[in-house]
């Protein structure tokens, strides 16, 4: 045989193998569903895959391949999901926030799951409360509740104590404590200017009656609120000379080198700062105006079907597995937030009781950012680009709240 | 004449070449030429990421909108200056260097070595190693400058718009000096030790054997690396993306870095397009610029 023609009948049989072979391969791989999972944890070193094996133990048909994609304070991870699901390669389910609930269904990227939900057993498992705050301003449920958090101020037991004073309630007392723990290079507030700041500035605006809707970002209280949280740094001195570029990483590795007396932020840096301060650590629920009211914020995190998906009885099963009893704790414990089933909560033992109790005193405070394709962006450069610019005394409170009023509503 | 035309071989295909080079062009066109095209096309549509099903062509309405953003000007304005010192200062501390590591001592081949560290390290290491030695809380900077009695208070380094601008420009210029300086080297390397032999002959102090032999002679080596290291700078976002992120406020927003937070933080790939293709008009004038200089060169 000459060399053309052994090379042409090699390359025709290597394509043409497939084909022959095709209806040889025993059809169990047919009837196994390969289920992708987008996922993303603070700390990469933890894995889900002990989860994944009993998983797949308990559902034989059903193979979860769990991609970690980064975080990248959430502009990477959803630049990706937003990419992938525009080049129709996104994932069957994925980890993702309410903030962004939004703007998934202007994709019409998210798939409904009442009807799933209702036949599943774990339902009852999981409050009202939650179920309600995760609901879609149309009505449906597309997401499945799979953790949260509650922000509240961390502070120095050990200082205001010395101080003689009580953990604040109100933001005149929140000031007075501040002042009472500034001192030589200590700041009695870490405040964070950078980003992800936003959900440390809304107790203070939103709290003091700022909301979403139009107008809400320019009344007589949102100015007010607004004008007392640029006062801290400009006015009375109680920050950091760096809050205006601090993120979350300066503002807990300030308070764990004893440098700020209060922070907020929430339980997933209870136990960093134990590590550190010990007993000298505890905290309570935002400081309220004088009415009472306030507001705080609450982080959510579940897991969504997305609509592409061609598996999503299996990628149900999966994300229902997730926020069931057992395997929530389970999930939490590699995540660091709190379980969102009363039966896990009732069990939960790691973190120390007065960071459990402090978020649970906060939860009638809590809320979430309006569900608008606008959020996203807020919080990732509108709102940390106008906050340090009035930090800096580039432009007045008053004109950072009317950027945001108009990054909503203009 | 005419036996040797009977006897020549038959011309070639001249195809030939061009399948040699088909696969290569293929590759260009599928990784440079085809994203190029797409980056054009978003740029004429209003191109938001999460509106997939709504996106409306509105004509060169993205860079008529560029030219009203004040941002971009401050950007523009910011990669200017951002530019000029980092590359000039990188070059300068380059040509040192160089200088200093063509001369002969027992640990030279260690130096060269040393010397390239930063420039292979990867650009988000870098930014994270500076953001937390200027860290205002632990860093070790404002640690050593309080130790010395340089400064009484830490200073907020990356808080303030005018120390964050040039604190950034210290850790690209650390970055990026031994570029210059290993590419100079190589060029230093070159010249012939019989010209320096000469020189010293006529009695040149060293800054003449500099100002008349070394310079001119590494003249085209320097050119070059300046004109690659000013598209590579003008391009780069990525340590100022992880040491400040623009912030604080607009200070250190480049014009790179406003394209790309514009896509992808903002989604609008539209615009973030057009402000991409903006730097790429104005970098296509400095090359053409070089190129031009470059050509009457070799015609003298």
């Amino acid at each position: 045989m000459k060399r053309r023609h052994f090379i042409q009948t090699a390359g025709a049989a290597a394509l043409g193998a497939p084909l022959i072979t095709a209806p040889m391969i025993p059809s169990a791989r047919a009837q196994t569903a390969t289920v992708r999972w987008w996922y993303h944890f603070d700390n990469p070193q933890n894995t889900p895959n002990e989860l994944i094996a009993q998983f797949e133990k308990d559902n034989p048909g059903i193979k979860i391949q769990a991609e970690s994609i980064p975080w990248g304070g959430g502009g990477d991870y959803y630049t990706r999901l937003f990419a992938a699901i525009v080049a129709k390669n996104a994932p069957d389910c994925a980890m993702v926030k309410l903030s962004s609930q939004a703007q998934l269904l202007e994709m019409d990227a998210l798939e409904p799951i009442d009807g799933l939900i209702k036949n599943w057993a774990g339902k009852a498992d999981i409050s009202d409360n939650i179920w309600n705050v995760n609901k879609a301003q149309d009505g449906k449920q597309y997401y499945m509740p799979l953790q949260y958090v509650v922000l509240y101020l961390y502070y120095r037991a050990d200082w205001l104590q010395a101080a003689g004073l009580q953990p604040p309630k109100t933001y005149e007392e929140f000031l007075a404590a501040a002042k009472a723990m500034t001192r030589g290079d200590v700041s009695g507030f870490g405040m964070r200017g950078g980003g992800g700041g936003h959900d440390n500035w809304a107790p203070f605006v939103v709290g003091n009656g700022a909301t979403f809707a139009k107008g809400g970002m320019v009344s007589e209280q949102a100015l007010a609120g607004n004008r007392f949280y640029v006062s801290l740094a400009r006015d009375h001195k109680v920050t950091p000379a760096s809050a205006a570029s601090d993120g979350f990483r300066q503002i807990v590795d300030g308070f764990k080198a004893e440098r700020t007396g209060m922070i907020i932020h929430h339980i997933g840096s209870a136990n960093e700062l134990v590590t550190a301060l010990g007993d000298k650590v505890s905290a309570v629920p935002v400081p309220r105006p004088a009415n009472g009211k306030g507001w705080t914020m609450f982080g959510d995190e579940s897991n969504a079907l997305l609509s592409g998906s061609k598996n999503k009885d299996a990628a149900f099963k999966w994300i229902s597995f997730l926020s069931s009893g057992a395997n929530n704790v389970a999930f939490n414990k590699l995540t660091g937030q709190l379980p969102v089933t009363t039966s896990g909560a009732t069990s939960w033992t790691l973190h120390p009781k007065r960071f459990v109790d402090a978020s649970a005193a906060s939860l009638p405070l809590a809320g979430v950012l309006p569900d608008s394709p606008k959020t996203a962006d807020f919080a990732r450069t509108v709102w940390p680009t106008s906050m340090q610019r009035a930090l800096l005394g580039q432009v007045t409170p008053d004109d950072m709240m009317k950027t945001i009023e108009a990054h909503y509503n203009g | 004449m005419t036996a040797a035309s009977d006897t020549a071989p038959a011309p070639r295909l001249v195809l030939t070449p061009y399948l040699f080079l088909l696969p290569a062009m293929l590759v260009t066109l599928a990784v440079v030429l085809w994203p190029v095209a797409e980056t054009v096309w978003m740029s004429l549509h209003n191109f938001i990421l999460f509106k997939p099903r709504n996106v409306p062509f509105i004509g060169l309405g993205n860079f008529w909108r560029l030219l009203h953003d004040e941002v971009f000007w401050l950007s523009l304005g910011h990669s200017l200056v951002w530019i000029s010192l980092v590359v000039g200062l990188q070059f300068l501390l380059g040509l040192v260097t160089a200088l200093l590591l063509n001369q002969t001592f027992w640990w030279r081949s260690l130096a060269r070595s040393l010397v390239i560290i930063p420039w292979a390290l990867p650009s988000v290491i870098i930014g994270l190693t500076w953001t937390w030695m200027y860290d205002f809380n632990v860093g070790v900077l404002n640690d050593v400058l309080i130790r010395f009695g340089l400064i009484d208070k830490p200073v907020a380094w990356l808080a303030q718009p005018d120390s964050a601008f040039i604190s950034i420009v210290v850790a690209l210029i650390w970055q990026g000096f031994p570029f210059f300086a290993v590419t100079i080297l190589a060029g230093l390397q070159t010249i012939s030790a019989e010209l320096y032999e000469a020189a010293d002959m006529d009695g040149a102090t060293r800054f003449q054997r500099l100002r008349f032999i070394t310079l001119p002679a590494i003249a085209d080596v320097i050119a070059t690396a300046l004109l690659l290291r000013t598209i590579w700078v003008a391009n780069s976002l990525d340590v100022i993306l992880v040491m400040t992120g623009g912030g604080p406020g607009y200070s250190t927003y480049t014009l790179p870095l406003y394209a790309f937070l514009k896509a992808y933080s903002g989604m609008e790939f539209g615009y973030g397009s057009a402000l991409a293709i903006m730097l790429t008009l104005l970098l296509l004038l400095v090359v053409f610029i070089y190129v031009r200089r470059a050509a009457r060169e070799l015609d003298q």
